[in-house]
């Protein structure tokens, strides 16, 4: 049997590394539009901040030898034939499979993709925007950076050119960073906490609408509000699209069901898989290692044993970035608020039937895996909610645990 | 698969484990380069929960939250001992595993581990090159009263088993006279202390 993979990233990664674990002698392709082995996007911005590269090669830089790939590197898909079971690259190559997986991740989406024939414009979201910025600021001596976008990677690539040494301003339409991790006040709070403890000037409510440019170099950038910010360098990170036309047609990412198969003979996972929210049970992309993770690995042992089930993602995440400032989210923020602050530390804990319906936990992680446990296993919490996120040793778990209230 | 057990009712709040803990850790393996030192790592972290107290760290579940949640690499079990261990070289304090620890035992700073100048996760790692020259690990060869217990897993489990039901038929919580004395004073001393409070 042969397996190709659409896709070098942790999902196809793990994919891989799984079906060799667990017995699968035939042949596997790799198929990537990038030149490297498999790398991990939470560790890329770190090699900006001045880390070394190895250290993104999360599984080995010689992943390939050591798993028996085929690599087809540089030359994206363009199409997936299913009648004929064949893929298609740019470059015209065709590649035969028994077995596809099809997990092609997320790219930037760009407002105005011109943008990015100027020197001195980057995304934000793959190994060679990261090579090609370092060398960027490397060569010219950057001191100053735009970053326009204020989601995780837009916070990431500010946080990681501000550890750096550049100067950041950092724009977003919003009215907080992280506006789809944060409810209003808890993002609010998280930004201007970020904002105090880094200096990086944050500009909300407004937009980069336009680029000033003088012989094919940035210059400066101008807000949606008129204001104009001379620099050198401008990262574009307001938002991703699934990697899906190729075997859709439309980005819209590719749906799947509890095996993980899209089609008879085509697995997906990762950032453009469409999957159940475990715990709301809602369909969505949900871009987080851990489900690409998890689903990878349903995906394999389905392939290899024909069993396994997918029991659904969860949008839960974390920014903590070169500063010692977590925030932590999951679930949905709906129903009836408990919160508690005290110094640099927010809590907010939504209910809805008792249970926990979302969280939001800023400026320390204790007790956010105790709170994420209690929001998996749908624990009845509503008597004993208000205690647990304000204990002022933050040792709720273990009060519990000795029976000790 | 050998682990540490938490028998938290012998637990004195000596904190004996966390003094062991740290001089294991240290890179010179001594009390008094530990002492004062920033950058030092304990693994073992002595709760005082009113009057109780409870010895807290990795348990290395199988499986483990944590290292399915590493986006960098850096967690990783280790085969032969089943110890869930950490590769500071490899983190990027990125929190995924304390995000999703429900025992709170990945903590974050400047350790002497850290490679890049800043915070790394850290956490137990069951001691992983004593265990395998066949010690116990640091924290319970320094733990005098019983609270921690290096056992097979499956052995203890069943000697617990048993130990409830005698608890339980016989009322009996087979804890040394002395600890509980001492549990009785500690109990007595945070019961007056609250009633000072009101």
């Amino acid at each position: 049997m042969k397996v190709v993979t659409v896709g070098t990233g942790m999902a196809a990664a793990e994919f891989v590394q799984r079906l060799r674990l667990e017995g699968f002698g035939g042949e596997i392709v790799m198929c990537s539009d990038e030149g490297f082995a498999p790398y991990s996007p939470c560790v890329i911005p770190f090699y900006l901040a001045g880390e070394p590269l190895q250290t993104v090669y999360w599984k080995g830089a010689d992943f390939y030898d050591r798993y028996r790939v085929t690599p087809r590197l540089s030359d994206p898909v363009v199409e997936v034939d299913t009648a004929r079971r064949l893929v298609r690259s740019a470059a015209g190559r065709n590649a035969s499979y028994d077995r596809l997986f099809f997990a092609s991740g997320a790219r930037s989406w760009y407002p105005r993709p011109e943008w990015l024939e100027t020197t001195g414009v980057f995304g934000f979201k793959t190994l060679t925007d990261m090579v090609a910025i370092d060398r960027y600021v490397s060569e010219n001596n950057i001191k100053k950076a735009v970053v326009f976008g204020g989601g995780f990677i837009g916070v990431d690539a500010a946080l990681a050119l501000w550890h750096r040494g550049l100067e950041i301003t950092l724009v977003h339409r919003n009215t907080r960073l992280l506006s789809q991790m944060t409810d209003e006040d808890g993002g609010r709070f998280a930004t201007a906490k970020l904002a105090a403890k880094t200096g990086i000037d944050i500009r909300l409510k407004t937009t980069v609408n336009e680029i000033v440019t003088n012989g094919g170099q940035l210059k400066a950038v101008e807000l949606a509000n008129g204001e104009r910010i001379e620099t050198a360098l401008l990262i574009v990170s307001i938002g991703v699209s699934p990697n899906s036309e190729a075997l859709c047609g439309n980005d819209k990412g590719v749906a799947s069901n509890d095996q993980m198969l899209a089609d008879p003979d085509i697995y997906t996972a990762g950032d453009v898989a469409v999957t159940r929210h475990a715990v709301t049970g809602e369909q969505g992309i949900f871009a987080t290692y851990p489900n690409a993770m998890q689903q990878a690995r349903i995906a394999a042992r389905h392939l290899v044993h024909g069993d396994g089930s997918f029991g659904g993602s969860i949008n839960t995440n974390v920014l903590k970035k070169h500063i010692d400032f977590p925030i932590v989210s999951a679930g949905r923020f709906e129903g009836e608020p408990y919160t508690w602050q005290q110094g640099d530390i927010w809590r907010r804990v939504y209910l809805q039937d008792g249970m926990i319906n979302g969280y939001l936990i800023i400026g320390d992680t204790r007790i956010s895996g105790f709170i994420y446990h209690l929001y998996l296993s749908r624990k009845r919490v509503d008597r004993n909610i208000g205690t647990i996120i304000s204990e002022p040793r933050h040792d709720s778990y273990y009060r519990g645990v000795l029976g000790v209230h | 698969m050998k682990r540490i057990f938490v028998d938290y009712k012998k637990c004195l709040a000596c904190k004996a484990c966390e003094s062991a803990c740290a001089v294991e850790q240290h890179p010179c393996h001594s009390l008094m380069a530990a002492l004062g030192d920033h950058k030092t790592q304990v693994n073992v972290r002595v709760l005082g929960i009113d009057h109780e107290a409870f010895p807290l760290s990795c348990r290395h579940c199988d499986p483990a939250d944590c290292l399915n949640a590493c986006p960098s690499g850096a967690i990783s079990r280790d085969p032969e001992s089943g110890a869930v261990l950490l590769d500071a070289a490899l983190c990027k304090a990125c929190a995924m595993c304390a995000m999703v620890c429900p025992f709170d035992a990945i903590s974050f700073k400047v350790t002497h581990r850290s490679l890049y100048g800043r915070d790394v996760a850290y956490k137990c790692d069951l001691c992983n090159e004593r265990i395998k020259e066949g010690k116990s690990p640091a924290c319970v060869t320094a733990c005098h009263s019983g609270a921690l217990v290096y056992a097979e897993h499956d052995a203890l489990r069943g000697r617990q088993a048993v130990k409830s039901l005698r608890t339980y038929l016989l009322g009996a919580e087979g804890i040394p006279a002395h600890v509980e004395l001492f549990r009785e004073l500690r109990r007595k001393e945070f019961a007056r202390r609250r009633d000072g409070e009101q």
